[in-house]
């Protein structure tokens, strides 16, 4: 096994490149438009409560595999535009679909800390955008972390989705190794080993960032 | 005469069927403190956050020192600057130290630059008594210094009137004193004040005018001494009575 590894290593570092940074995007982005989706849903209106829940919807309800199908191919197909850049589409779609989970566990914190400290910071003349930028975001991002580490965890092995659209992630990587040298096994157990090194790094570190910020004095059980 | 600072008139809200506050007309000068005192579930409450602009009148017009806050268009961000407000429930954030929950007005609200608006927040955090406990924060608190936190947060953008709804009715018996004690300070200083409690001994102390609320209106109001000697409704009479006897008790 080790030496798939040494001989196959510029591939595996290639896909396993990828597939961090699918990932850190995803969450990153997703974390931004959650927060925006789930704001607009809360003070957005009717109208824009509407679109976010069909937005919400569509992207929990489908397959990963489908949405990058769908991006890639049947879009630019239907509208007879050329195909897209395979890796723009699976960076937008994996922040688009990130974005839709995000925005339910953000909702759900936000609304959690929600009535009295809003009330409390309009007391004392802050607006409504200020009290949500200074008092109750800050409370919500803190809760949120155990779950948000959950969407981490899932995206990161969602990457491997991205093979359909012939992005040489881990995955994809390891299909090849495979493909060529007949020792399938030996692959995908050494492809899996590193989804679970690098994961287990990420989770470590969100756990020890969930413990820094922390506030004093308030056990939390996630 | 002095100004008025805070007033409502025929002020009405009404949630759903039920109407919590009736067409009630009350003015608040500087330098007063108003006690009122009623059952629970009466509209106390109420017609504080609706003076606090907190909850807006279903009809009636609330006026803070002469300028209409129910007027559309007035913007209530900048009128709720200017009214202190402590909570029965305290409603510290808690992700803020006790001075970062004085602080944030200051510089959100008020603009003050960062060493001003620290220096301004020790000092409403001295008035109450909890500078040594600046950097701790809510949850390793107890109730009643979270409590007088929750006035020095309200005290420290200099308020033109503070309105306290029942500051010691979640704290039990112990820590309700030391909130007390913080009040009487406030008074001492001219504070402008309408605070709701059934903390009589403290009410017959301070305030310069008690006013019994009940069913959303006013029953009965007047000079603190009258309400404990001789109060002219029945139901104030009957209220007091049961409030003295448990005063007595504890």
């Amino acid at each position: 096994m080790i030496d798939l590894l040494v001989r196959y290593f510029p591939m595996i570092l290639r896909g396993l490149l990828l597939t961090v940074q699918f990932t850190f995007f995803g969450v990153l982005v997703g974390l931004v438009l959650g927060i925006l989706l789930a704001i607009g849903d809360m003070y957005g209106g009717k109208i824009a409560s509407t679109l976010i829940k069909f937005y919400v919807e569509f992207f929990r309800g489908s397959p990963l595999v489908v949405q990058l199908f769908i991006f890639y191919y049947s879009v630019p197909i239907t509208l007879h535009i050329p195909l897209l850049d395979r890796f723009v589409v699976g960076f937008i779609v994996f922040a688009l679909n990130s974005a839709a989970y995000q925005k339910g566990y953000i909702k759900g914190a936000m609304e959690a800390v929600y009535e009295d400290q809003m009330t409390a910071a309009l007391s004392l003349g802050l607006s409504r955008a200020q009290s949500i930028r200074y008092v109750v975001l800050p409370q919500a991002l803190r809760i949120v972390i155990p779950a948000w580490s959950n969407e981490f965890c899932s995206l990161a092995k969602s990457t491997s989705a991205l093979l359909v659209i012939g992005i040489p992630e881990l995955t994809s990587a390891g299909k090849t190794i495979a493909s060529w040298t007949w020792r399938v096994i030996e692959t995908y157990t050494l492809i899996a080993l590193i989804y679970l090194l690098w994961i287990s790094v990420v989770m470590k570190i969100l756990d020890i960032l969930y413990n820094r910020v922390k506030i004093p004095g308030i056990e939390v059980t996630a | 005469m002095t100004d008025i600072v805070l007033e409502c008139r025929n002020l009405r809200k009404i949630y759903g069927k039920i109407v919590a506050v009736k067409d009630v007309s009350l003015e608040i000068r500087e330098g007063d403190i108003k006690l009122m005192f009623g059952p629970s579930g009466s509209g106390k409450s109420t017609l504080a956050r609706c003076l606090a602009m907190l909850t807006t009148p279903t009809e009636g017009d609330v006026f803070l020192t002469g300028e209409c806050l129910t007027r559309p268009g007035v913007d209530l961000n900048k009128a709720r600057a200017r009214i202190g407000f402590v909570f029965q429930h305290i409603w510290l954030f808690h992700h803020l130290t006790a001075l970062g929950n004085v602080e944030l007005a200051l510089r959100h609200v008020l603009k003050s630059p960062k060493k001003e608006a620290r220096e301004r927040a020790m000092q409403a955090l001295r008035e109450v008594k909890m500078e040594e406990w600046a950097n701790h924060y809510p949850a390793q608190l107890s109730g009643g210094q979270q409590q007088r936190v929750g006035i020095a947060r309200a005290l420290a953008k200099d308020p033109k009137i503070i309105i306290l709804d029942e500051p010691t009715s979640a704290l039990d018996p112990e820590l309700t004193g030391e909130v007390i004690d913080t009040l009487r300070d406030l008074a001492r200083k001219g504070t402008t004040m309408l605070v709701i409690s059934h903390e009589m001994p403290f009410a017959r102390e301070v305030a310069t005018e008690m006013i019994f609320f009940d069913e959303g209106t006013i029953v009965e109001r007047g000079p603190a001494e009258r309400f404990f000697t001789n109060p002219s409704s029945e139901r104030a009479r009957k209220f007091m009575a049961r409030l003295i006897k448990r005063t007595r008790r504890e």
